[in-house]
């Protein structure tokens, strides 16, 4: 039974792009935390500490995100544990941008002179003194733009949960279309709320930038 | 009992030997003055005194600790050593003030309005004392460079290294911070210093240390030291930078 597509079916859309959102803060705000700590053992002083942290990165980043997705959703039901969708995608997630962030972030922690890491050290400042005062301040600007450059594809990304019934802004669009046999129409629409959600925050980002800029 | 002394110290890059078998003392209220050409390793010996690079052989003395024992604690003899650069190296992000008091509260526990005296009255030993609120780029060069001698200053080391901290000064700025070295030699702040200000070597300075191949070539009181030279490679090397 084919319908005509009505403003309910936008509605539906957009409740469903609240799901996307959520999962994107979830993959982001766990994955960031994961990150920071992936990022300090990568820099760690000790050698296996730091190879551990980059096997880590490897095989995430070396790996489908969606082959993550399956693992978490379906390997673990092999083994008998009943995941739920919302379970698996924020945990795959999750260790995907852990993987992604913590690389971004170390490059930013690098960015940072050589000098800087001298002078505090003949300060007598310790390890973490050091990147708490000094480097850690001065990594974060340069972070903004590779931060948000990565949530903007983490965004978009989420639309794979789609694959597992994980109900968002893409698998909702699909059964809009089933219903209506109206794709055109209907992935425009996802598409222009995609576009809602990523452009904000480029904009917000550059204002961020400009801001941290002035306050040097 | 020397303040600090050199015991045969080898430091090596790779294959490269940069310094060979080091051996010098420097006694509390010295004035050494480095020379050398360079890659000689005038700023590895500096580096090697508070740790900053490791040693190969050899043994470094700061007063009775050893600095090359591995179960040194770091932290506490770079609090008494100070070292000030060639770049300068402040904090970009911090003002002058937060420059300077960091270290004093983080590593030392000394309370905020504290350190913000300690901050005042280092600064005014530097002759800045109106740019406490500044930040480093609102500097010149010359004035950058001595907000870094205030910042060492504010952790009262027992020694000062300067490397080369007026070479990457504009000629003009070179007086004012050569001026504020020469006050601290006055108040008997111990120093060693990498220089190619010949002049300001023979004059302030009590000896100099002559570097050549990793080595210490030469050393000994400064103006009999730079006005007769006792070995062909230093009076080579006095003729280079003096013409
Ligand atoms: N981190 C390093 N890795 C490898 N080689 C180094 C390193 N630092 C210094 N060297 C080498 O060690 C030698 C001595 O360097 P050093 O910086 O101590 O010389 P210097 O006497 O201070 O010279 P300059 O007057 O140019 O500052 C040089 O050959 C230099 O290339
Ligand atoms: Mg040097």
């Amino acid at each position: 039974m084919i319908r005509e597509p009505n403003a309910l079916d936008v509605l539906y859309l957009i409740a469903a792009g609240r799901w996307t959102l959520a999962l994107t803060a979830l993959a982001f705000f766990g994955g960031g935390l994961m990150g920071i700590l992936v990022m300090l053992l990568r820099i760690a002083p000790a050698a296996p500490v730091r190879w551990a942290a980059m096997g880590w990165i490897q095989a995430i980043q070396g790996t489908p995100l969606l082959a993550q997705l399956f693992v978490f959703f379906f390997g673990f039901a092999i083994f008998g544990y009943r995941v739920s969708p919302w379970v698996a995608a924020g945990v795959a997630f999750s260790i995907y941008a852990s993987a992604f962030l913590a690389e971004i972030w170390r490059g930013c922690i690098e960015a940072v002179p050589r000098q800087q890491w001298e002078a505090s050290a003949a300060l007598g400042l310790s390890f973490p003194q050091q990147l708490r005062y000094v480097v850690v301040p001065q990594a974060f600007r340069i972070a903004i733009p590779p931060t948000v450059g990565f949530l903007v594809q983490l965004v978009k990304n989420t639309s794979l949960a789609s694959t597992i019934g994980f109900i968002e802004l893409t698998r909702e669009g699909q059964i809009t279309t089933g219903a209506t046999f109206r794709p055109f129409t209907i992935y425009g629409i996802v598409a222009v709320l995609y576009f809602c959600i990523c452009f904000p925050l480029s904009q917000l980002s550059q204002r961020l930038e400009r801001r941290l800029h002035v306050a040097r | 009992m020397s303040l600090v002394r050199l015991e045969g110290v080898t430091k090596r890059f790779g294959q490269l030997t940069v310094l060979d078998q080091v051996s010098l003392a420097i006694e509390p209220g010295d004035i050494v003055a480095v020379i050398g050409r360079s890659g000689s390793g005038k700023s590895t010996m500096l580096r090697c005194i508070n740790a900053l690079e490791p040693i190969q052989g050899g043994r470094i003395l700061f007063e009775d600790t050893v600095v090359n024992d591995p179960a040194t604690d770091l932290r506490k003899l770079r609090q008494q050593v100070g070292i000030v650069f060639q770049s300068f190296n402040l904090f970009p992000h911090l003002s002058v003030a937060r420059n300077i008091t960091l270290a004093p509260t983080v590593v030392k526990g000394i309370p905020a309005a504290e350190a913000r005296r300690l901050a005042e009255e280092v600064l005014a030993r530097v002759g800045l004392a109106e740019k406490i609120d500044a930040y480093p780029d609102q500097l010149s060069g010359g004035q950058q460079q001595r907000v870094a001698i205030a910042r060492s200053l504010a952790m009262q080391p027992k020694l000062m290294l300067f490397d080369e901290i007026t070479s990457a000064l504009d000629p003009e700025l070179i007086g004012e911070v050569l001026k504020v070295l020469e006050s601290l030699a006055r108040q008997g702040m111990t120093m060693m210093l990498v220089t190619h200000e010949m002049g300001f070597a023979r004059n302030v300075a009590n000896r100099v240390v002559f570097m050549h191949q990793g080595k210490v070539w030469e050393h000994g009181p400064a103006r009999e030291t730079l006005g007769r030279p006792r070995t062909p490679e230093l009076e080579s090397f006095l003729g280079s930078v003096l013409h």
